[in-house]
């Protein structure tokens, strides 16, 4: 029977299987400009997806993530091109050196809640923004830094590098793959459950003995590192870190991406960058005010689909269920989609 | 010494116009619980429509009245379409002023394209003071901004409308009960908001340059001065953002604008943290 959770699972089987065909199948339906911008949706997903862990599982609004993809970014950037690492080594940098400013910042961020919060952590991106502005010397300021790609590795004769756009597609593919199932077994797991029982109310869940201050301090530690790998995929795939890429405009986007998407759910953030990136990339090919569109479709989608755009559809898939299955289950248990 | 006055008259100054754009956004922020991201860019609105009137009528003057009318029927208009649709859901606020900022920004590039421009001030003379040479315009939006801080603060406490705005502030429901027209309070709240900005866009027009940029630039200044004089308290935030301008005109001084810049984000990490109520929380309700 063709129940919602069998159509969640058959959509998610097709969309992997696209995913994986897209480097034969898209430079034959379109051209292969459009890989590059698949990959390029996938990651500034996964950025996405640090804000939605942030707001949609524990009620956080975070609109200052651009800092740790920022610390992502120049960590790569910083450790290929001034210390001279090979690539494993760098993006572990840029990893290990979001999850160490997202645990600074989290110690203090967390203390507070909503409106506060929302703007501690953009008051945070600007300090890191201002201070990556003004010294040149190290970070190349808004100009940013280019750095030249080390191979990914090498065993015996075989080397993979990013030069090779398959591999680089692969890569980000798998990367943001493997995060995706990490947050998703995170939210099905105690823990995740702990993050929404905070998100619904706070005050109970400290009452049945959840340690708030702790759980929201991992949560926006989990946070920092999606937003760190996105960081570190964006500087591989781009060559170039820039300090451009840590003022609010960007956090911001993201919350947008995620809110339209559909916050609290796991495809939400996909489903909104995709929309707005496809969108950018055909609008700006013929209307270069393309920023415009942008605009109006994110303030249509809050006025007409509050719940995002995923929540819109899940609304519609339940009631459409409830419509076939009332003529035979007369109760029915209603779970956590 | 020089520089040192000069750069703290610049800051108290810019502070003034600050505090005007800030009040807007603290009313807004107040009243609808609505974090108002498209803020700074009503601003800059503000001082493109300032020298579009320059443009069209000749007259510089002539904006002081326009374009807060205009920014005024925007104001009640978006909060028509965009704002009351959405229930004054707070996270949902932030992606449709999102939206909205990015139309504004980009209306402005498609009707007044990208360059940035500059007004002549008004009034060119200087006059000499403690040894240094000051725009007299300077001087003047000063008072204009003063005038106007103290026309809405009569505005609020000693009119009907300005009562229900407080009314509605202080307690939503009560005040429906007593038959408050609180969606048409909304309005003008935000209407009244959108004047305040577009009327610190025109006093500023001829001090800072006139781009589609200038917004973002401002909006971070603004929300530290909300925070920093208290969440709701109109005359503390029209305080922090004279202080802080001032701050940061002393600091400038001495450093780079950019370090002026940081020193204030880090004072307002250490009040968010610290006193999250404001830094005047007491003195005025």
């Amino acid at each position: 029977m063709m129940t919602p959770a069998v159509i969640a699972r058959v959509m998610l089987i097709a969309f992997g299987a696209f995913l994986v065909a897209v480097p034969w199948l898209i430079p034959v339906i379109l051209n292969k400009f459009w890989v590059s911008v698949i990959a390029e949706i996938m990651i500034w997903s996964l950025f996405a997806a640090s804000v939605n862990l942030l707001f949609g599982y524990i009620g956080l609004l975070s609109f200052g993530q651009a800092l740790y993809f920022g610390f992502g970014m120049y960590g790569v950037a910083i450790g290929v091109a001034t210390l001279g690492l090979s690539f494993w080594p760098a993006f572990g940098l840029g990893i290990v050196a979001s999850i160490a400013i997202a645990l600074v910042s989290g110690i203090f961020a967390v203390r507070l809640t909503w409106h506060y919060f929302a703007i501690i952590t953009v008051v945070f991106s600007l300090i890191f923004y201002f201070f990556a502005v003004s010294v040149k010397p190290l970070t190349g300021g808004d100009d940013g830094i280019n750095f030249a790609l080390p191979p990914t590795f090498s065993i015996g004769g075989v080397t993979g590098s990013f030069s090779d756009a398959n591999f680089q597609y692969f890569f980000i593919l798998a990367t943001v793959a493997l995060c995706f199932f990490l947050m998703h077994r995170v939210i099905r797991s105690p823990l995740g459950k702990a993050f929404v029982a905070i998100r619904d109310n706070d005050v109970r869940a400290a009452l049945i003995g959840l340690n708030v201050y702790q759980l929201r301090l991992i949560a926006f530690v989990m946070a920092g590192f999606l937003a760190g790998v996105a960081g570190a995929l964006f500087a591989f795939f781009g060559r170039y870190a820039s300090a451009s890429y840590m003022f609010y405009h960007v956090s911001g986007e993201a919350v947008v991406w995620a809110i339209v998407g559909g916050a609290g759910t796991l495809f939400g953030p996909v489903v909104g960058t995709t929309l707005f990136i496809v969108i950018r990339e055909i609008v700006s090919t013929h209307w270069e005010h393309h920023a415009f569109i942008v605009g109006a479709v994110a303030i249509l989608v809050v006025i007409f689909a509050p719940k995002g755009l995923v929540g819109l559809w899940n609304a519609e898939l339940a009631r459409w269920s409830e419509r076939t299955n009332d003529a035979s289950v007369k109760t029915k248990l209603r779970t956590e989609p | 010494m020089d520089t040192l006055l000069l750069l703290a008259m610049n800051g108290l100054i810019w502070g003034l116009i600050i505090a005007l754009i800030a009040l807007g956004l603290s009313i807004i922020f107040g009243l609808l619980d609505i974090i108002n991201i498209a803020h700074g860019d009503f601003f800059m609105v503000g001082t493109v429509l300032a020298w579009f009137t320059l443009e069209l009528t000749g007259n510089f003057w002539v904006a002081f009245l326009a374009v807060p009318l205009i920014g005024f029927i925007l104001g009640a208009l978006i909060q028509r379409a965009v704002i009351q649709p959405i229930h004054n859901v707070a996270a949902l606020s932030i992606v449709a002023t999102f939206g909205l900022s990015l139309i504004l920004q980009e209306g402005v590039r498609i009707t007044f394209g990208t360059t940035p421009r500059r007004i002549l001030p008004p009034i060119q003379s200087t006059f000499h003071m403690f040894g240094i040479d000051y725009e007299i315009y300077r001087l003047f939006a000063a008072l204009v901004s003063l005038l106007a801080l103290a026309g809405f603060f009569i505005f609020l406490h000693r009119t009907k409308l300005g009562t229900w705005m407080r009314a509605v502030r202080h307690d939503r429901e009560t005040a429906i009960a007593m038959g408050v027209p609180a969606q048409r309070v909304y309005v003008l709240t935000f209407g009244i908001g959108f004047a305040l900005a577009a009327l610190g866009g025109v006093v500023a027009a001829p001090i800072t340059t006139v781009e589609f940029r200038t917004g973002v630039d401002i909006l971070p200044f603004c929300f530290m001065a909300v925070i920093i004089g208290g969440l709701g308290n109109l005359p503390g935030t029209a305080a922090a953002a004279v202080l802080l301008a001032f701050l940061e005109g002393i600091i400038q001084s001495f450093a780079d604008p950019t370090v002026a810049r940081i020193s204030s984000l880090v004072l307002m990490s250490a009040v968010l943290l610290v006193r999250p109520q404001g830094l005047f929380k007491g003195l005025t309700k």
